[in-house]
């Protein structure tokens, strides 16, 4: 998901040389339909169409910017193991109360900053940042969990001059809850 | 005056400026059709097989008649079918997400939204294709 669609997404895929399908979704609504609040956002869905795991905030393979160090998050490297020995049967699979949990009935705010955000992205993208901005503050407003509606505006703009804060600082806004909340294998 | 643009729900229309009147948008029947695939029919306002009936109470914020034609409020529309927008003034532009039908009771089921979007190539791929096979789906983005 990125409101630039293929310009930002391409040197990545191409780096990564994928033997999976990358997808892109520019007008983010995929992101939307899974309620991806933040990236990475993984879901497991079965041979049926069933969704078994929702919304975990999870790098599989992280690289610390500062000593380059690579780490695996193998806890949840073997829950998808497990996963694809056991299928349904395996202890990582959600019940359905669960996965709702994970993904919770809209209220209309959440539809109301998804309309906001859309349009600050539509005007940023035409050139009018400022009138762009005013849509974003509305959208973050709204649902100031959502970090990819932060994300995203913060990316088409300068978050400094034009939000008044910092990335450390944003993280530590408690209206915005947790960046990333735990990864719960349970 | 120019006029104005109307994102419906994936689909991008310029309008005139005759609708305009403040955060409220009046468009006639070819307008109303082509940005928003609505029509006025006796019945109601009708798209496809849906038609929303017009309570008798509310028929002068929505509709008017003028010249022969008649004009829909689409945002008054809007509201009546908890359907949420955006409305840019300095730039005219108007932003309408799904109404309350496709928005409400998310999920009711285990099924996983079903979707088709394009890879760097353009070629589509769409969930529902994939049954048979065990799918890991991962959001990620440039920022």
């Amino acid at each position: 998901m990125d409101a630039r669609g293929q310009d930002a997404a391409e040197p990545f895929i191409t780096a990564a040389k994928q033997r999976h399908p990358s997808l892109i979704d520019q007008q983010m609504l995929v992101a939307e339909l899974y309620d991806a609040r933040n990236v990475p956002a993984a879901f497991w869905i079965d041979e049926t169409g069933r969704m078994l795991r929702a919304n975990d905030p999870i790098y599989a393979q992280r690289r610390n910017r500062e000593t380059g160090e690579v780490s695996l998050n193998r806890e949840y490297l073997d829950a998808v193991r497990d996963w694809v020995a056991n299928g349904e049967a395996s202890a990582y699979v959600l019940d359905l109360e669960r996965i709702k949990s994970r993904m919770p009935a809209l209220e209309f705010e959440d539809v109301l900053a998804a309309a906001h955000f859309h349009l600050g992205t539509f005007l940023a993208l035409h050139g009018h940042a400022s009138d762009a901005l005013v849509q974003f503050k509305s959208a973050h407003a709204l649902r100031p969990e959502n970090w990819t509606y932060k994300r995203q505006a913060w990316s088409l703009g300068d978050i400094e001059r034009d939000y008044g804060t910092t990335f450390q600082e944003a993280l530590k806004d408690p209206a915005s809850g947790p960046f990333y909340p735990p990864l719960d294998l349970g | 005056m120019n006029g104005a643009t109307v994102l419906y729900q994936g689909r991008e229309t310029e309008v005139g400026p005759a609708g305009i009147e403040g955060d409220e948008l009046w468009l006639a029947k070819r307008e109303l059709a082509a940005s928003s695939g609505w029509e006025l029919k006796p019945e109601g306002v009708c798209k496809d097989e849906t038609c929303v009936p017009v309570p008798e109470a509310r028929r002068s914020a929505l509709i008017r008649d003028a010249n022969s034609d008649s004009l829909l409020n689409l945002t008054e529309f809007a509201r009546m079918i908890e359907q949420p927008f955006a409305h840019d003034e300095n730039n005219a532009v108007w932003y309408f997400g799904p109404p309350a039908w496709e928005w409400k009771d998310r999920l009711a089921s285990r099924q996983a939204p079903d979707f088709s979007l394009p890879d760097l190539s353009g070629q589509i791929h769409t969930l529902s294709e994939l049954r048979g096979n065990k799918v890991f789906l991962l959001f990620w983005a440039s920022w």
